[in-house]
């Protein structure tokens, strides 16, 4: 497999530089890695890539596995995407901000906190992003267990309090 | 307070979007911006997860106005990664036609969009009125003039005969000679190099470090345009540049876009010489298999990506959206600091958000430490006021 020679490579490098902290790492195609990292090594592993040429921070997805919450991050040097996955438990989402290394990263942050409500360790206080204000505390929409019909239920007692 | 209960989930400032700027004015020079989004989220991901794989290609498409193709294209890319479908070569090179012309149709939207934030109306007429050739075109194809809705899963929806790559190639001829035109305005006209040079400077290294894309990150020397560094569809067959300019202002994104759509027709030429035989779409089973992908995609803005995860059902797990313009707003502040009131209108407009729903911003004078509150219209009005007043002037009045 010639052609995936740039993706093997830094995935050897992961392996090596980080051994048994990394629960999955896989190559799905030409130009995507996914990497699965234990928290406490995920900014040390960013780091990493940011010194290896990956600097542009595309995105990040926050999701919801049910009983852990995670992000992924989508770190890219334009070629190749390494997809960083960390996980945090549903119980008590924390995840550090990466802030220090990609600067860029504070709405797609403050996304976590809104959509998942997980809370990003390292990030200033602001308003809401994306959710407008008022909207209700304690409610994050793109977590599974809040169902679509219920919280358009939820929104309209809002309205009708304002 | 009406707009607050409209949102249910996650959606990204793409267009026509309302947004807040705070300015910190020291005399007519601004010494500190931010940016303020967020008043416009309509929980377009929230809703992708409670529709299936069809219906979500027409919401996904709904996210811009502007680039509904690019985000499409950009979902789709995902699902068909996860489905392992073969899209035959046929629907590639017409999904690659379909989206050099929406480039087209923004990039001189944005060029009159430009002109008229600068005062000159002249170019804002001309560029919308040939703007009508490429939407003509898009409406022949695809019988839609916004939402083409021509993507399926597996390939496109509608094929393309000879009479109408025919007349495509009429109208990208009228329009390549027009775009010359628009060339040398937009190198050589004095006024408008008075009002673009050296405003709203974004240099190099600070493009990088704040995530630019697309024109803009382009017109600061920037080498990223996704066509060229992970081709889609049959980029990699096709023979164009990438356009990019160092001066690193308002100036350099003109260029660039100007430059851009002259490689567009360069495309659109090719793939109509060159349209593959065969089908245009496969059969893709409703159920997608397990699995996840991240897809880029160049939209007129910029890198466009998506991501999408897929758990064995017809509905999807997760869907990701992320538009170019959320990525350049993060330069805005940057790009303002320094420069004076009057360039705001089009610094911002430079990076190519959506115009028409900035709703206001709001003035802080540090000296008389008084707030006054603008709205984008006396904004604009007061710009060309102040350049008349310096003798940049466009109407000759």
């Amino acid at each position: 497999m010639s052609e995936l020679l740039k993706e093997e490579e830094l995935k050897k490098e992961l392996e090596n530089k980080f051994p048994g902290e990394l629960t999955d790492i896989t190559i799905t195609r030409k130009n995507r890695i996914w990497v699965s990292v234990k928290q406490q090594k995920a900014l040390e592993l960013m780091a990493f890539l940011k010194e290896k040429g990956y600097h542009h921070l595309s995105t990040i997805t926050g999701f919801d596995e049910g009983e852990n919450l995670g992000a992924i991050y989508h770190i890219t040097d334009y070629h190749v995407i390494v997809n960083v996955k960390v996980r945090t438990p549903k119980t008590e989402p924390v995840l550090k901000s990466v802030k220090e290394i990609y600067p860029v990263c504070e709405s797609f942050e403050r996304e976590l906190e809104d959509l998942f409500g997980i809370k990003v360790e390292g990030l200033p206080e602001g308003r809401n992003y994306p959710l407008p204000e008022g909207f209700p505390k304690g409610v994050h929409p793109l977590r599974k267990e809040v169902k679509l019909d219920e919280l358009v239920k939820t929104l309209d007692t809002v309205k009708e309090e304002n | 307070m009406a707009k607050i209960t409209i949102p249910l989930g996650p959606q990204h400032p793409a267009l026509k979007e309302p947004e807040n700027f705070m300015l910190v004015l020291d005399g007519e020079q601004i010494c500190d911006a931010t940016v303020n989004l967020g008043y416009n989220h309509r929980g377009v991901e929230k809703a992708a997860e409670n529709r299936n794989y069809i219906q979500d290609i027409y919401l996904i498409e709904r996210v811009c106005g502007i680039c509904s193709h690019s985000h499409v294209s950009c979902y789709i890319g995902c699902v068909e990664e996860i489905a392992k479908a073969q899209v035959p070569d046929r629907a590639k090179a017409i999904r690659t036609l379909i989206a050099e012309l929406e480039r087209v149709h923004s990039h001189l939207l944005w060029l009159g969009v430009a002109a008229y934030e600068m005062g000159f109306e002249t170019m804002f007429m001309y560029t919308w009125r040939d703007r009508e050739q490429v939407l003509d075109c898009l409406e022949m194809i695809t019988g839609n003039r916004v939402h083409y809705g021509i993507n399926t899963i597996g390939g496109v929806r509608r094929d393309i005969n000879a009479q109408q790559a025919k007349e495509v190639l009429t109208k990208i001829a009228y329009l390549e000679e027009r775009t010359k035109y628009y060339v040398k305005l937009a190198t050589e006209e004095p006024t408008l190099l008075a009002r673009t040079q050296n405003v709203g400077k974004l240099p190099n290294k600070v493009a990088i470090e704040r995530n630019a894309v697309g024109p803009t990150a382009r017109a600061s020397g920037v080498k990223m345009d996704v066509r060229k560094d992970e081709p889609y569809f049959i980029y990699d067959k096709l023979d164009f540049e990438m356009i990019t300019y160092h001066s690193e202002d308002v100036f350099g994104r003109v260029v660039v876009r100007v430059l851009e759509l002259v490689e567009s027709y360069k495309i659109i030429r090719q793939v109509l010489s060159a349209l593959p035989e065969g089908p245009i779409a496969v059969k893709v089973p409703w159920k997608i298999p397990q699995g996840e992908a991240v897809f880029r995609y160049e939209a007129p803005r910029g890198e466009d990506i998506h991501y999408v995860k897929s758990n064995g059902t017809e509905i999807p797990e997760r869907v990701k959206v992320r538009a170019p313009t959320l990525s350049n707003f993060q330069s805005i502040p940057y790009m303002l600091k320094g420069d004076y009131l009057a360039d705001v209108p089009i610094t911002i407009a430079a990076i190519d958000p959506c115009m028409s729903c900035t709703d206001r911003a709001v003035v802080y004078d540090a000296k008389k430490g008084k707030t006054q509150v603008f709205d984008w219209e006396e904004l604009r009005k007061y710009s060309i006021d102040f350049y008349k007043r310096k003798g940049v002037n466009f109407s000759g009045k």
